[in-house]
C-alpha cells in the first residue's frame, strides 16, 4: 500500500479512484503520566508520554484507514490529511482521512 | 502573614526553578536541533505540492509523520502571564513553538533519510492538542505539533 499526502505519486499513474477512507481514534494516558507532565511544565522539555500518546494515535487511525481501503480494493491512498480535536482533558482525538485509488507503475 | 510569605517562597521558588532548568533544556535543545540539521546533508525540503526533480527508482514515494509534545517551563508560564495583563507579544512562547515545529521537521526528515530516501515534498505542519491545553483553563501550557510530508528521491541537478 504506498500512502502519500500529495495528490498524485510520481512514477505511478492512478487509474481508478475508490473514494473517501478515514480512520479516527480517541486515546488518553493514564493518570501517572498526567501527574509527570504537571511536573515537566515546572522545568520544560518534551513531554515523551504524550508524543508517544499521538504517535500511537496516530498509528491507529492510519491503521484503520488502511483497513478501508484494502476492504475497497484500492492499492494506495493520496492526499491523507490529519486533524486533531480535544474531547476532554487528557484525551486526544486523532482524524485520519484520505482518498483510495488504484495506482499502476509508469506514467 | 506566615501562610502568605510562605506561598510567596513556594512561587519564587518555582519561577527561579523553571528559569534555571527552562534555560537549560532550551539551550541544550537548540544546540541539539542545530547539530542535527547540519548532519542533514543534501536532503531537498519543500511544502510543494508537487515533486520537485523526481527521479525514477524502484522506491515508491511514501507518506512519512512525525510529532513531538514540549512543554513550557514554570518561569514561561508565568512570563506569558504577565504579558497577560499588559498585552503585547508573549516571546517567551514564541521560542517554544519554533522548537517544537523544528523537532518535529527534523524527524520527519530523519526517518525519511532512514528509509533511503533524500526529499521531502508537501510539508504540513500543524498543531495538536493533546491534554486539553486549550479546552481545559487549568491545562498544563504544552505545544504538541505533528509534521506531515511525502518522501521521495531524487536527483540534485547540480550534481
Amino acid at each position: 500500500m504506498i500512502v502519500t499526502n500529495t495528490e498524485t505519486i510520481a512514477g505511478y499513474h492512478i487509474s481508478e479512484i475508490k473514494g473517501l477512507v478515514q480512520g479516527n481514534t480517541v486515546r488518553a494516558k493514564h493518570a501517572g503520566r498526567d501527574i509527570a507532565a504537571g511536573f515537566k511544565n515546572l522545568i520544560g522539555g518534551e513531554l515523551k508520554g504524550y508524543t508517544e500518546l499521538l504517535t500511537e494515535s496516530r498509528r491507529q487511525a492510519l491503521e484503520r484507514m488502511l483497513a478501508q481501503a484494502e476492504q475497497l480494493g484500492a492499492n494506495a491512498i493520496v492526499n491523507v490529511r490529519f486533524t486533531t480535536s480535544a474531547v476532554t482533558a487528557g484525551a486526544a482525538e486523532l482524524y485520519a482521512y484520505g482518498t483510495a485509488v488504484v495506482a499502476e507503475p509508469g506514467a | 502573614m506566615d501562610n502568605f510569605l510562605a506561598q510567596m517562597a513556594v512561587v519564587l521558588f518555582l519561577i527561579a526553578l523553571g528559569f534555571v532548568a527552562g534555560s537549560v533544556a532550551e539551550r541544550r535543545h537548540l544546540a541539539l536541533l542545530g547539530k542535527r540539521e547540519r548532519d542533514n546533508g543534501p536532503f531537498l525540503v519543500t511544502q510543494l505540492k508537487s515533486f520537485p526533480a523526481y527521479t525514477e527508482n524502484e522506491l515508491a514515494p511514501q507518506m512519512v509523520v512525525g510529532e513531538v509534545v514540549i512543554a513550557s517551563d514554570y518561569f514561561k508560564t508565568f512570563l506569558a502571564s504577565m504579558r497577560r495583563i499588559f498585552g503585547g507579544e508573549v516571546r517567551s512562547f514564541h521560542s517554544l513553538l519554533g522548537r517544537a515545529r523544528r523537532e518535529a521537521t527534523q524527524r520527519v526528515i530523519e526517518q525519511s533519510r532512514e528509509l533511503g530516501y533524500n526529499a521531502i515534498c508537501n510539508l504540513r505542519i500543524e498543531t495538536a492538542d493533546v491534554g486539553g491545553s486549550t479546552t481545559n483553563k487549568k491545562g498544563a501550557a504544552m505545544v504538541a505539533i505533528i509534521a506531515s510530508a511525502t518522501a521521495y528521491q531524487y536527483q540534485s541537478p547540480s550534481s
